[in-house]
């Protein structure tokens, strides 16, 4: 086990050596993160490489969301060095469904185009590109006949794979899941967790992504690290660590 | 029907009100979507409600003489003092939302009552701008004049464009915020902007059509629309198509029954949303049909009545004599036209009338009445000159024609009652008035006409004139054949 000042480096299992594949998309340099001045979790030393599949295991309330916020910009860190080699919009996110308001009218679709939005002006509509790169993500996830569905009216298991279909629409480079495995019946899990495993080995996309199930994050991840009472680390038995 | 085919023409003289008030049930459910998507829904009631305190505070500021008095710029200084009000209470509630005391729900109901208060206050302190006041805040937008119409065009347009334009980054905003930062930046300026959008539409809206109305038409069509879509862009639509029917159904029962249109409107949108939760099982094409059908039921129920038959022609009733009743005013007011009345001063200036002498409303009428009687061809008498006890003459029939016989009359009486007699705004009167012709021999109705409406006076310029005009209005409507 290493110790948290070690820098927690992870790289693509795919073995790639591009120059671009040798820098790291985010990197984060002795932070301390959390609310308010309040640090939930200290010194972190992280960096995460293109094509690298890493699960974030903790139990509830360790950090693991307040980590992905602090990665995604959505919080400021109090104290130390993060940086990212990317734009934001490069950022593929993944929320907890269950963290969206069902009250919302939606249909998948709608919901999967949101991820275009960046690259639309105001006054545009969706040009006709971006609706067939709507069909392709959702071909992609192996949903494309719940396009015209309400949303919310879809299975755990079916949102969350529009979530990521929606992530994918952002063209991104690296993408951050909280929980996609939680809530979901076991066939969903084994279909989020092959199409995150083709999305790293094909695509060659960072993904970042937690449970607190370990041994669900064990039988995915490429490299798994461990978050717990303000510390993390890298579990050593599946990793490989970055020299 | 006819009302119908009336109204929609440009040339009727409330057109324009009906444009303001289709305008704002368009453009408000666009807004109110999102209000009620955010679930945001009490500030939508909080806002027009501090509109409102806007408005009674800068009157009570004319009164006092700190704002100069321009009494053709009511609704203008209203709307300024609404306008301060609305984005200085959204200021001070996205400042208290930003320090994060207490739960939001609390602070817009502490908002709304302090408003609510605030409102009563500045009118007790103005006891002479109270009735100013409360027909601003009632908001007449029957009396939407067009210079009116193109400010509500302007802004509510505006409003209109700005929400089509952004409608992607409100919907990202309000419902994934964390998305709406990675690939827009920071929402904070589409929050402004959409609230923003919002105190626009109410600070003008309250002052054009009142708070009540205004809260109406942003909420209850997003909450109709709600259980007959799943897709965001059709319930932006619906929404609006909704707004849209709220609005011309609730004006045209409006003008047709004699109902308050703030009212009227608000309790057709909540029957919008009974109506869409009932039937949300079905399709929407069938609900499309269905609001169809019920318009179309709405519009003919309310063209039901026979069209109004003219006074009858002297020879085809055959009464020798006609005996014009005094009017009679059941409204408990003393409907005393102004002493500066021109009518008055002419009438003193030939010895008809004392100078201590005040004309009203019912002598007004009568003087008309008679005039176009004695056209028709009636030979036209007065009762009270036959007999002192008839300076009251009943309206009921048989008690009329019971009198007539005790006093020897005979013929027929034209009695009328005025039930209603309201100056709005000095643009329209409302008015409910009954007119019988009744046979004195058997206490037969001959005739009768019940007027009920609002009259418009669109060339008055004082209470007096409209009185005047109204009263023509309704007696040339009267004989007209």
């Amino acid at each position: 086990m290493k110790s948290q000042q070690d820098v927690v480096a992870i790289k693509s299992a795919r073995g790639g050596h591009s120059e671009e594949e040798s820098l790291p998309l985010v990197s984060l340099d002795n932070v301390s993160l959390g609310y308010d001045s309040a640090p939930v979790l200290n010194a972190v030393n992280l960096a995460i490489y293109p094509g690298s599949l890493i699960g974030l295991a903790g139990p509830n309330g360790s950090g693991k969301t307040t980590l992905f916020r602090t990665i995604l910009g959505l919080l400021a860190p109090i104290a130390g060095t993060l940086s990212r080699s990317c734009p934001l919009s490069n950022f593929g996110y993944v929320p907890q469904s269950a963290a969206l308001d069902p009250q919302f009218p939606l249909s998948a679709s709608e919901v999967v185009e949101m991820g275009a939005y960046g690259r639309v002006h105001p006054y545009q509509f969706l040009p006709a590109r971006e609706k067939e790169r709507v069909k392709e993500v959702l071909q992609q996830i192996g949903l494309p006949q719940l396009a015209a569905r309400s949303f919310f009216s879809l299975s755990g298991g079916q949102k969350q794979r529009m979530l990521i279909a929606r992530a994918l629409m952002v063209n991104p480079k690296i993408m951050i899941l909280d929980e996609p495995l939680s809530g979901v019946d076991e066939e969903s899990r084994r279909s989020i967790a092959d199409l995150l495993t083709k999305l790293t080995r094909e695509k060659g996309l960072a993904v970042f992504f937690s449970s607190h199930d370990l041994e669900m994050v064990q039988r995915v991840a490429d490299g798994i690290v461990r978050i717990d009472k303000g510390q993390i680390w890298l579990d050593e038995r599946k990793a490989r660590l970055h020299p | 029907m006819s009302t119908l085919i009336e109204i929609v023409n440009p040339s009727y003289l409330l057109f324009p009100a009906l444009l303001g008030t289709l305008i704002m049930g368009l453009v408000c459910p666009l807004v109110g979507s999102f209000l009620v998507l955010r679930r945001t829904v009490f500030l939508g009631l909080t806002l027009p409600e501090i509109a409102a305190a806007g408005v009674s505070f800068t009157f009570w500021l004319q009164q006092t003489g700190v704002l100069p008095q321009l009494s053709q710029a009511e609704r203008t200084i209203g709307m300024i003092g609404s306008l301060v009000f609305t984005f200085l209470g959204m200021g001070l509630l996205g400042y208290l939302e930003q320090r994060g005391k207490g739960p939001a729900e609390g602070r817009l109901a502490a908002a709304y009552a302090f408003a609510g208060s605030l409102t009563i206050l500045f009118m007790v302190f103005n006891p002479a701008g109270q009735i100013e006041v409360l027909n601003l805040l009632k908001g007449e937008v029957i009396a939407l004049s067009k210079a009116e119409l193109r400010l509500v065009v302007g802004v509510f347009g505006l409003v209109f464009v700005a929400m089509l334009v952004f409608r992607r980054e409100f919907l990202l905003t309000s419902f994934d915020r964390d998305l709406a930062f990675l690939l827009k930046g920071r929402q904070v300026v589409w929050d402004v902007l959409l609230y923003l959008l919002a105190g626009l539409i109410i600070a003008f809206g309250v002052i054009m059509a009142g708070p009540l109305l205004i809260f109406g038409f942003l909420v209850l069509p997003a909450l109709a629309a709600k259980p007959l879509v799943s897709r965001m862009s059709s319930f932006l639509t619906v929404s609006s198509v909704l707004g849209l029917v709220m609005a011309f159904l609730g004006f045209y029962s409006s003008v047709r029954l004699d109902l308050p249109l703030g009212p009227t409107d608000v309790a057709l949108g909540c029957c919008l949303i009974f109506l869409a939760y009932g039937v949300r099982r079905i399709t929407a094409r069938t609900f499309a049909v269905l609001i169809v059908t019920c318009l179309a039921i709405s519009v003919t129920a309310c063209s039901a009545r026979a069209p109004a038959e003219p006074v009858p022609e002297a020879k085809t009733i055959n009464a020798e004599e006609v005996w014009l009743a005094k009017v009679k005013n059941s409204t408990a007011l003393p409907l005393l036209l102004p002493s500066n009345n021109p009518l008055r001063s002419l009438a003193e200036m030939v010895g008809k009338i004392s100078s201590d002498y005040r004309q009203n409303v019912m002598d007004l009428l009568r003087e008309n009445l008679k005039t176009e009687l004695a056209q028709k061809g009636f030979q036209i008498s007065l009762p009270e000159e036959q007999d002192v006890r008839f300076v009251a003459f009943p309206t009921d029939a048989s008690a009329a024609a019971r009198m007539a016989r005790e006093g020897k009359l005979s013929g027929a009486v034209f009695a009328s009652e005025i039930w209603r007699w309201e100056i709005e705004s000095q643009k329209f009167v409302r008015v409910l008035i009954d007119f019988k012709l009744i046979r004195l021999d058997d206490g037969a109705v001959l005739w009768e006409r019940r007027v009920q409406g609002a009259i418009p006076t669109p060339s008055a310029t004082n209470a007096g004139q409209a009185s005047n005009d109204a009263v023509k209005a309704i007696v040339r409507d009267l004989f007209a054949g």
